[in-house]
């Protein structure tokens, strides 16, 4: 099968030997404690338990009416302990339902539905639910995304394997040992956007899934009920970062360019992470709501890392020693990819549903140095496979042209790091767009307030 | 918590990995690339060739210290741009400028041409050629004398043979510019120099044997050094390129033999490390074309019609003004229609 790629981004040493070949092991918090934040995804929600109530495994715990979010649940049995802030990925602090497991084992699932029979509607409404999210990192409601606006004609389906960040082996575990779940997940995703064709599409690291995930779809096609009726093929990549962003998978699978400030539906595409879809045919088949995820956890600095299945709100902490060991000289503590993840100051933060690995670096691995002049080498203008102009945005940004740096880009950056990977002289380019893009909305903010106070003024005339 | 007591955890924005290219290792491959040809410049031409090239290195690099420190800003001669700018100046005068002048033209080219702006990137125009076209008005006779390689063939092997009369020896270029709008073919010039054909004056001047600047003139070592940087991806193929192709064309239209063009004077040098200086060229795709076709066509023209037999200098220097337009030149953005205008969201 031949690669397909596209222009521009940056080929970092993969890092996934380590724990590539490592299959996934369930592990529990060694507090028997875990920290579920409140809101995973979408708007926030509100608790719906206090503290001393006890709860069942899958139990909702947290939910809005807002069509934009997506209920939260209990992740293990047990009691409510209290409901308190912590700063959890991205360094921010958020309420967290903080739930003490007993050995009661107590489930609280939905009952099984057929995706095939239901309405679109009761499909939709299973999805949400289940509370999931996009479990790529993004967290975005799946249920939205399974929902393109009206009027958009959907053709493809794409599965997103591509697991472009290095270090993180998680979306290929699932691959190889949920092929026929992420199928099934597929189908039902098909079925409820309509999509003729699926796609699951890899990097060209991870070739050897390829027979794996094509016998898979085999088999599901040898029952041509259901989920067997739908058409799904495999589509390998090269193995070059950004592949697993949406913009560069339309591009590279299908050739086609997401418009700009749209979403993948205007050219008849939705995409879900693989994981995501295990998650949807689970939700389906078991009733079984996002209470658990699996993530990776590597890095130069652990002595022992893995793929684990662990139950959202596990604190990464509590996982060290009996399940992660680490060396000493850890400068960094990356939760997701080292390109887009977030540093954090301590591994005591909650594993969400948006947390695909955790990541303990040495000194050597991650880079420390000071920034430094720009030499205007253009290697940024390079790298960029949106094909914006990084070092022009950054110039008219410094000399307070808001509207130059847009021209250049601003507001179409993916905040994908390539352009900071590339740079020699070490400026945190992807960091000066997310200031740049606050304030360009801070000024439209300002300018929409202005409207007002003069429509004020003259009605007062 | 054990990580974080043990070890200090650092906070930073992502990327977390980053590229182990830096700054210093791309001035570095510069550097070594420079050094062959600046060897193959003392080889050429002895001792002088080398007093000038220690010269212009040594003080590019104290005047930049000097005033950084002077101005209280942090002294980056570690980052070797200033060793590069002193090669480049050296490389582009003549071997027997006295060192007095050399390091006059050193000043000029850091102190104005480079910190004047804000130092490195900040420049508007290369430092090095800067501080040559400030030599070359300064004392434009001894910047015009030219002495003859010690391993020249033709008539100039015989006035090298009394080493120190060989001043004042003629560059190709001053055969190849037309005399009197009459332009001459190849065969006249290697009649005239003193050689038997014109493939002989080809190979000669491929391999540097004839008067011109310390560096400028081992063609076969710029090509390999542009080939070099292309593969360690330090420059772009765009400027160089369009540069060459444009200056070619340019003078062939003007009837003179291609080769020779691409053979005499500054042109492959200016090509190869002047026009791919990162600060004073275009950083976008089509500006850095653009960029280089408007270099070599104001060479070409400058050889034609111009006052001077060379036009690399006030090429690059003239283009080097209009890169900031050259910049507005930006690639269609990802997810826009061509017929769209870039700046509309």
């Amino acid at each position: 099968m031949k690669s397909k790629s596209f222009k521009g981004g940056v080929h970092p040493s993969c890092k996934k030997e380590t724990t590539e070949s490592l299959s996934l092991v369930r592990a529990f918090p060694l507090t028997k404690t875990v920290w579920i934040p409140v809101t995973q995804g979408g708007a926030p929600n509100t608790p719906l338990v206090k503290p001393g109530d006890s709860v069942a495994l899958g139990q909702k715990i947290a939910a809005s009416d807002a069509y934009m979010s997506v209920p939260v649940h209990a992740s293990v049995s047990g009691t409510v302990k209290k409901i308190e802030t912590r700063v959890v990925t991205g360094n921010v602090e958020v309420p967290c339902v903080v739930i003490e497991a007993d050995e009661s084992g107590t489930t609280d699932f939905m009952q099984p539905l057929d995706p095939f029979t239901c309405t679109r509607e009761d499909a939709l409404n299973r999805v949400r639910e289940a509370g999931i999210v996009g479990m790529g990192g993004a967290s975005f409601p799946a249920h939205v995304k399974l929902n393109p606006p009206k009027g958009s004609v959907i053709e493809y389906f794409l599965a997103n394997g591509a697991e472009c960040e290095p270090y993180l082996t998680i979306d290929a575990r699932i691959m190889e040992e949920r092929a026929s779940a992420v199928m099934d997940g597929i189908a039902i995703a098909m079925h409820i956007t309509g999509a003729r064709k699926g796609v699951v599409v890899i990097e060209d690291n991870k070739r050897n899934l390829v027979p794996v995930l094509e016998r898979a779809i085999a088999d599901q096609r040898s029952n041509p009920v259901g989920a067997g009726a739908y058409e799904i093929s495999v589509q390998v990549c090269k193995t070059r970062y950004p592949q697993g962003s949406e913009k560069m998978l339309t591009k590279a699978v299908l050739g086609r360019e997401i418009p700009s400030g749209g979403l993948p539906t205007a050219i008849g595409c939705v995409i879900q992470n693989v994981g995501t879809l295990v998650a949807i045919s689970e939700a389906f088949r078991l009733g079984k709501p996002l209470v658990e995820r699996p993530l990776t956890i590597s890095g130069g600095a652990c002595t022992r890392s893995g793929n684990y299945i662990v139950p959202v709100g596990t604190l990464v902490g509590d996982l060290i020693p009996d399940t992660v060991t680490l060396a000493d000289g850890v400068a960094k503590i990356v939760s997701g990819g080292p390109l887009m993840g977030f540093a954090m100051k301590t591994a005591a933060f909650p594993v969400q549903k948006g947390t695909s690995g955790v990541l303990f670096l040495t000194k050597k691995e991650t880079v420390l140095d000071e920034e430094s002049a720009c030499i205007g080498c253009g290697r940024c203008v390079a790298a960029c496979q949106c094909r914006l102009s990084p070092v022009l945005m950054d110039r008219a940004l410094q000399a307070d042209n808001l509207d130059e740096s847009i021209r250049c880009g601003l507001m179409d950056c993916i905040e994908c790091g390539s352009c900071s990977w590339v740079c020699p002289s070490r400026i945190q380019l992807v960091q000066r767009f997310r200031v740049g893009k606050q304030r360009v909305c801070e000024e439209a903010k300002k300018a929409e307030e202005r409207k007002k106070l003069k429509i004020v003024c003259k009605g007062d005339n | 918590m054990a990580p974080s007591d043990k070890n200090e955890i650092y906070l930073s924005s992502s990327p977390h990995s980053l590229t182990p290219v830096t700054t210093r290792m791309i001035m570095l491959t510069v550097i070594g690339t420079l050094l062959p040809v600046a060897a193959w410049g003392v080889y050429l031409f002895g001792i002088p060739a080398l007093v000038n090239l220690v010269a212009a290195v040594v003080s590019c690099v104290v005047f930049e210290a000097l005033f950084r420190k002077l101005t209280r800003q942090d002294v980056r001669i570690g980052d070797f741009s200033a060793v590069i700018t002193g090669l480049l100046l050296a490389m582009v005068i003549t071997p027997v400028t006295p060192v007095w002048m050399t390091v006059l033209g050193s000043f000029f080219a850091i102190v104005v041409g480079k910190e004047f702006f804000g130092g490195l990137g900040a420049n508007v125009f290369n430092p090095a050629l800067v501080g040559r076209a400030f030599m070359f008005v300064s004392f434009a006779q001894p910047m015009t004398t030219w002495i003859s390689p010690r391993t020249a063939g033709g008539q100039d092997a015989l006035a090298s043979a009394s080493y120190a009369d060989a001043i004042t020896s003629a560059t190709p270029l001053t055969y190849i510019k037309p005399v009197d709008g009459v332009v001459q073919s190849a065969a006249e010039i290697a009649d005239k120099s003193g050689f038997f054909s014109s493939s002989e004056v080809y190979l000669s001047y491929f391999f540097g044997h004839r008067g011109g600047c310390i560096g400028e003139s081992a063609i076969f070592l710029l090509v390999a050094a542009f080939l070099l940087l292309l593969i360690t991806r330090v420059i772009d193929w765009r400027a160089p390129v369009a540069m060459v192709v444009t200056a070619v064309a340019v003078t062939f239209l003007a009837g003179i033999d291609p080769l020779l063009t691409l053979l005499s004077g500054g042109l492959v040098f200016g090509a190869v490390f002047m026009v791919t200086d990162y600060a004073t060229s275009p950083v976008t795709p089509l500006g850095r074309i653009i960029f280089g076709a408007g270099c070599g066509l104001i060479t070409g023209l400058i050889r034609v019609f111009g006052g001077f037999p060379e036009g690399v200098m006030f090429a690059i220097l003239i283009m080097n003004a209009l890169v900031p337009f050259l910049d507005r030149l930006i690639p269609r953005k990802y997810g826009k229609l061509p017929r769209e205008k870039g700046g509309q969201a």
